[in-house]
C-alpha cells in the first residue's frame, strides 16, 4: 500500500514538485501484492474551521492516513489480495463494505476485531464504509477512499484508460451536527431530518483545504490532472470548476460516453467521478459544490470561501 | 434562418453598444421580434446592482430580491440581463457597485483576474469589514467599478452570478445567463454547424428559501436551506404561465431550443409534457453522443441545451420538479405551458 501518493502519482522530475515540496511516487510493480492494513472505528472530538467542537467517527490507520485530514485511506493495485482489520473501539456494531465490491459482511461488535479480505477489483475509485447503521455511518464520517490503480502500476485511471501527469483524491463528504450530538449521547436521529451544516473536502474545510498539500490541487499548464470526486456523504455534489472545463471519464468505474466536457459535474450519494482536467491557463481557482450552502461553515461563508471548497493553483 | 428582421435588430444592438440603449426585456413587456424570447445585451455593455428588488410571488407574497440590471425598462427583479457576444470575440462587461460585489463568469473559463472571486480576483464597492455585509474580508476592492474583459468561449449556454457572500447574494437573485453566438452572430444556430433552431427560450431555474429574504449577510439564519418558492425566470405558480420569457409557443413543426440554466441550489427535471426533445449540449459544449429523452435533470451550476420540435397541434403542461439534494425527494414543482399556435 502507498499512502501519501493520494497526492499524487507523477512523472519522475515534474517541476510541480516544487510546488508542493512533496515527492512521493506510485511505486510501479510488475507483480500482484499483499496488503494488510490495520483499522480502527473511533468516536472522537474534531474541531470544526469555526471553532465548533463535534463529535465523529472515523476510520483510524495507525500506520498512515489517507488524503487531507482523513484518517485512513487505501491505494492498491488491481489483482492485489487486501486484508483489512477492523477494530470496533465504538458503542455500537459495525461492519466494513466497499459499494459495488463487497456488500452484507460480518459485523464486529464493539471491543472486537474483524478481518474482510478482498482482491483489488478492476481500476478506478471506490470508497468503504460501515453498512450496518444505515445512513447513520456515513453521516458520522465513517468512510473512507479506496483507489484502485492498474495492475501495472501505470499512471491511467484504469487499464489502457486516459493516462495523467498527476491525479488528486477529493472525499466529499459532510456533517448536521445535530445529529452528531445524537450520536454522542448514545441515541440516533432520523435521516429525513438530516441537513448538514459542516462541509468537508478530504475532511478538511476552506481555509484548512489550500493548506493541506493532499487537497491543494497544484498543476502546471499543458499537464492532463486526473481528479476523484468520491462522495461519502449524504448529498449530491454538483462540483464546479473555475477557470476550466474538464473531461468526465467515469461514474462509478461506468465510462461516460456522452456528457463528456464539463465545467460542472455531478458527483451523486455513494458516487465516484473520476475526470481528466486538462490545464488550459496558469492561476489559482476555487473548485466548489454549487449547492454553495455547502461553501459555507454553519451558514457562515467564512472569508473568503469556507466549507468544502477546493484551490486549484496552475503554474 | 435569419430572417432580415432579426439581422437588423441585432446590428442595432450591437450599436446601442454601452448598455443604454436596450428596450424590451422579460415579464410584461413586448419580448424582442425574431428567435429571441428576452431582450439581450450585447457587449460591450454594463450593469450595476439593485438590492431594493421585489419580487411579487403567485400566492401574494414580496420578496425582496438583489439583482443585476441596468436601470431600464427590461430589468427583471430576478435573473439578471442577458449578454449576448459572439464566439472569439473580445468581451467587456463593466460592474459598478458601491457595495460589494462581483461577476463570476460561470463557465466561460476566463483567467484570474476577471474571475470575480474576492481574494484572488477581486470585487466591486466597499467592504463593511468584520464580517459585515459582503463578507470579503481582506480581499482587494477593485473601486466602484470593474470592467472585466475576456475572450467569448465556445459557442453556448453560460452562467454568471455575484460572488461575494455567494451562498446569500446567489440566492437572493444575483445571477443570470451569458449566451454566446457562433462566431459569424448566427442567432439561429446553437454553434457553427451545430443545430438550427427558430425559436430559444432560457429557462434560468430558481428557488427561494423565503426565510432568508431579510438577511444582509450570511449567518446562522442561512445555515439550512429550506426552499419553499420554485421558479423559471423568477415566476412561480401561476406566473410561470403567463411569463413570455418562460410559457413557450411556436408553430407546428418549428424547432424551439431551450436553455436551461441551473441556477438553483436544488436540481431539478425538466419535462415538456411527455414530448421528446433532443439534449445537445451541456455547460457550453456539444455532447458528445447527443440523446432524445423526455426528461432532464440540471444539477446547480449545470447548463442543458434541450431543441423540440413542436407537435402538429395542442398544449401541453412543460415543469421543472425540483429536487431535494439530501435524499431526491420532491420538493415542488413549476409549471408552465407550452402551446402549439
Ligand atoms: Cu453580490
Ligand atoms: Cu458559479
Amino acid at each position: 500500500m502507498q499512502r501519501r501518493e493520494f497526492l499524487k502519482s507523477s512523472l519522475a522530475g515534474s517541476a510541480a514538485f516544487a510546488l508542493s515540496g512533496l515527492t512521493v511516487l506510485n511505486s510501479k510493480r510488475a507483480h500482484a501484492a499483499t496488503s494488510n492494513i490495520e483499522l480502527s472505528a473511533e468516536g472522537t472530538y474534531k474541531t470544526m474551521v469555526d471553532g465548533t467542537s463535534v463529535y465523529v467517527w472515523q476510520f483510524n490507520d495507525a500506520n498512515g492516513s489517507g488524503p487531507g485530514a482523513l484518517t485512513s485511506g487505501i491505494v492498491v493495485n488491481e489483482g492485489d489480495v487486501v486484508n483489512v482489520t477492523v477494530t470496533n473501539n465504538l458503542d455500537r456494531a459495525i461492519n466494513f463494505v466497499i459499494p459495488g465490491v463487497m456488500a452484507n459482511t460480518p459485523s464486529v461488535s464493539p471491543g472486537s476485531s474483524q478481518t474482510y479480505s478482498f482482491t483489488a477489483p478492476a481500476a478506478g475509485s471506490y470508497f468503504y464504509t460501515d453498512g450496518v447503521n444505515g445512513e447513520i455511518g456515513k453521516a458520522m464520517g465513517l468512510s473512507g477512499p479506496l483507489v484502485v490503480m492498474p495492475a501495472d502500476g501505470s499512471d491511467r485511471l484504469y487499464t489502457g484508460g486516459p493516462a495523467f501527469n498527476r491525479q488528486y483524491t477529493l472525499v466529499l463528504n459532510e456533517l448536521d451536527d445535530r445529529l452528531n450530538a445524537a450520536v454522542a449521547a448514545g441515541g440516533t436521529y432520523n435521516m429525513d431530518d438530516y441537513e448538514p451544516n459542516y462541509y468537508f473536502a478530504n475532511g478538511l474545510s476552506y481555509p484548512d483545504t489550500a493548506g493541506d498539500g493532499d487537497t491543494l490541487v497544484s498543476m502546471n499548464v499543458g499537464e492532463n490532472v486526473a481528479i476523484r470526486f468520491i462522495n461519502t456523504g449524504c448529498i449530491t455534489y454538483p462540483q464546479h470548476f473555475h477557470g476550466y472545463h474538464v473531461n468526465v471519464i467515469s461514474r462509478n468505474r461506468v465510462l461516460e460516453t456522452r456528457v463528456i466536457e464539463k465545467d460542472t459535474t455531478q458527483v451523486e450519494r455513494d458516487m465516484c467521478t473520476d475526470v481528466i482536467l486538462p490545464v488550459a491557463q496558469a492561476g489559482a481557482y476555487p473548485l466548489h459544490t454549487h449547492y454553495v450552502p455547502g461553501v459555507t461553515a454553519n451558514g457562515v461563508y467564512v472569508y473568503p470561501y469556507g466549507g468544502a471548497l477546493i484551490v486549484m493553483v496552475a503554474a | 434562418m435569419l430572417n432580415k428582421f432579426q439581422k437588423i435588430y441585432t446590428m442595432s444592438m450591437r450599436r446601442g453598444g454601452g448598455g443604454g440603449g436596450n428596450g424590451g426585456g422579460g415579464g410584461s413587456t413586448t419580448p424582442p421580434a425574431g428567435g429571441r424570447t428576452f431582450s439581450y445585451q450585447a457587449a460591450p455593455t454594463s450593469v450595476g446592482v439593485s438590492m431594493m428588488g421585489n419580487l411579487t410571488m403567485a400566492d401574494g407574497a414580496s420578496l425582496r430580491t438583489w439583482y443585476f440590471g441596468s436601470g431600464f425598462n427590461g430589468d427583471r427583479a430576478l435573473a439578471g440581463p442577458v449578454f449576448e457576444a459572439n464566439e472569439g470575440s473580445n468581451v467587456q462587461i463593466t460592474l459598478s457597485s458601491m457595495m460589494p460585489h462581483s461577476i463570476h463568469f460561470h463557465g466561460l473559463d476566463v483567467d484570474q483576474a476577471n474571475d470575480g472571486v474576492p481574494s484572488t480576483s477581486g470585487y466591486v464597492g466597499r467592504s463593511m469589514g468584520g464580517g459585515g455585509f459582503g463578507r470579503v474580508g481582506n480581499a482587494t476592492s477593485l473601486g466602484n467599478s470593474y470592467t472585466y474583459t475576456f475572450t467569448a468561449p465556445h459557442a453556448g449556454t453560460y452562467m454568471y452570478h455575484c460572488h461575494v457572500d455567494t451562498s446569500l447574494h446567489f440566492e437572493m437573485g444575483m445571477y443570470g445567463t451569458v449566451i454566446i453566438r457562433p462566431a459569424n452572430g448566427d442567432s439561429n444556430v446553437a454553434w457553427a454547424g451545430g443545430p438550427a433552431f427558430d425559436k430559444e427560450y432560457i429557462w434560468q431555474m430558481g428557488a427561494f428559501d423565503s426565510s432568508w429574504h431579510g438577511s444582509r449577510v450570511s449567518g446562522a439564519q442561512t445555515a439550512r436551506y429550506r426552499p419553499d418558492y420554485f421558479m423559471i425566470n423568477g415566476s412561480d405558480g401561476a406566473n410561470a404561465s403567463n411569463d413570455s420569457t418562460v410559457a413557450i409557443s411556436a408553430g407546428a413543426g418549428q424547432k424551439v431550443l431551450i436553455r436551461v440554466n441551473g441556477t438553483s441550489y436544488m436540481p431539478g427535471i425538466v419535462r415538456l409534457g411527455g414530448l421528446q426533445f433532443e439534449v445537445i449540449a451541456s455547460d457550453g459544449r456539444p455532447l458528445a453522443v447527443p440523446y432524445v429523452t423526455t426528461e432532464q435533470l440540471c444539477c446547480a451550476g449545470e447548463r442543458y441545451d434541450l431543441l423540440v420540435t413542436m407537435p402538429s397541434s395542442g398544449q401541453y403542461t412543460a415543469s421543472i420538479e425540483y429536487r431535494d439534494i439530501r435524499n431526491g425527494k420532491a420538493l415542488g414543482t413549476v409549471t408552465t405551458t407550452l402551446t402549439v399556435v
